[in-house]
């Protein structure tokens, strides 16, 4: 992501818009449901009529839903807007370039959203773990044998989690770790994305 | 019955009841895996109380036959053979309770995926591992538990196991 010092200041009239996108994203991808279009509207462009408004939100949700589906590097957004620019009813130089820097800002956490929106699985939210010593055991050979006491919390997004509590010895763990190893190896074969 | 006196000894981690299921349907009886775990929660139960109290074969069963009156004849047979057999071997001391909600890992399956796309982006390229756990709950049964992790979640995990594995040896 680019740093924001090395962009030039955006020209007063960006501030509104910057704060638009702003709002978008909160509403659309950050699930903050307080976020109305008569609440930004008031806040952001007071003279606005509520259809131009309108006009310019739907406009601008429509290009960072674009951008974000395509989850554009740089170039892309460079090519992106620029064709943009150059389009009937598109947008202004000025509008680009508060776009492209909002997207640098924000491509990361937007892309994680969109990633949690397809994750529909169970989940592992937390893991802790102890060591405990067996000093006590029903059999003579398991007299001060460590074990690991593994707790790990799993769970699907908005439901109740189940904690799932697991013993390893020390051929248990081995045995992990191995098929672990084969995870990370085999891991080392995907070419890196963002 | 023995599978049930096996995993009480902790010979082994516990009772597979799929397949248990599988071999009794084979051979004509009409069960399922519900039903099987039911019915392995119960012997267990019976199993490790009569350890506890150092009940002989006969006092379980006379102890049975005053509360439960439906049981079915070679049941109570079986149940007394086995016990008589088996029995002594079985000692359920006191910290068990403890480990009342600790289940055994047994097994562990993984998959290393990535998610192209979704009706909310195009372009997720998304890598992501999902682990299935092989679990012998407390009661004896096995079951799987699956979910996914993703890669920082995958190596914090890693890391946290190497860790263990680290203060077992000291330890």
């Amino acid at each position: 992501m680019a740093a924001p010092e090395q962009l030039p200041p955006p020209p007063e009239g960006s501030k509104p818009l910057s704060a638009l996108l702003n709002g978008i994203a909160q509403a659309t991808y950050y699930g903050n449901a307080d976020i109305t279009e008569e609440l930004l509207r008031g806040q952001l462009y007071p003279e606005a009529a509520p259809e131009e408004f309108r006009a310019l939100r739907a406009k601008m949700s429509g290009l960072l839903q674009s951008i974000a589906s395509a989850d554009m590097d740089l170039n892309q957004l460079e090519a992106f807007l620029t064709a943009q620019t150059k389009k009937q009813g598109g947008i202004t130089s000025e509008q680009a370039a508060v776009l492209a820097k909002f997207w640098k800002n924000h491509r990361v956490k937007i892309h994680e959203s969109l990633i949690n929106r397809s994750r529909w699985d169970s989940s592992l939210k937390t893991m802790s773990w102890r060591v405990d010593l067996k000093s006590q055991s029903r059999h003579m050979d398991q007299i001060n044998t460590p074990v690991a006491i593994v707790e790990m919390e799993l769970g699907k997004s908005g439901q109740e989690s189940e904690f799932l509590c697991l013993e390893f010895d020390e051929a248990k763990l081995s045995q992990m770790l191995k098929k672990l190893s084969e995870v990370e190896e085999s891991m080392t074969g995907l070419t890196q994305t963002t | 019955c023995e599978q049930i006196i096996q995993h009480l000894n902790h010979k082994i981690p516990g009772v597979n009841t799929a397949e248990l299921c599988q071999r009794i349907q084979t051979s004509g009886i009409d069960i399922n895996v519900g039903e099987l775990a039911k019915i392995a929660n119960i012997v267990s139960f019976l199993f490790s109380t009569a350890a506890r109290n150092s009940l002989s074969a006969e006092e379980l069963i006379t102890t049975l036959g005053n509360t439960v009156s439906a049981l079915p004849k070679h049941a109570v047979q079986v149940i007394r053979h086995v016990w008589s057999e088996q029995g002594k071997s079985v000692s359920v001391s006191e910290d068990a309770r403890n480990l009342a909600t600790v289940g055994q890992f047994v097994d562990i399956k993984w998959k290393l995926g990535v998610a192209m796309s979704s009706d909310t982006c195009r372009s997720l390229k998304y890598p992501y591992v999902t682990v299935m756990l092989k679990v012998a709950d407390p009661s004896g049964q096995i079951t799987d538990k699956s979910f996914e992790m993703t890669i920082p979640q995958f190596k914090n995990f890693f890391r946290q196991f190497k860790e263990m594995a680290a203060v077992l040896e000291t330890v």
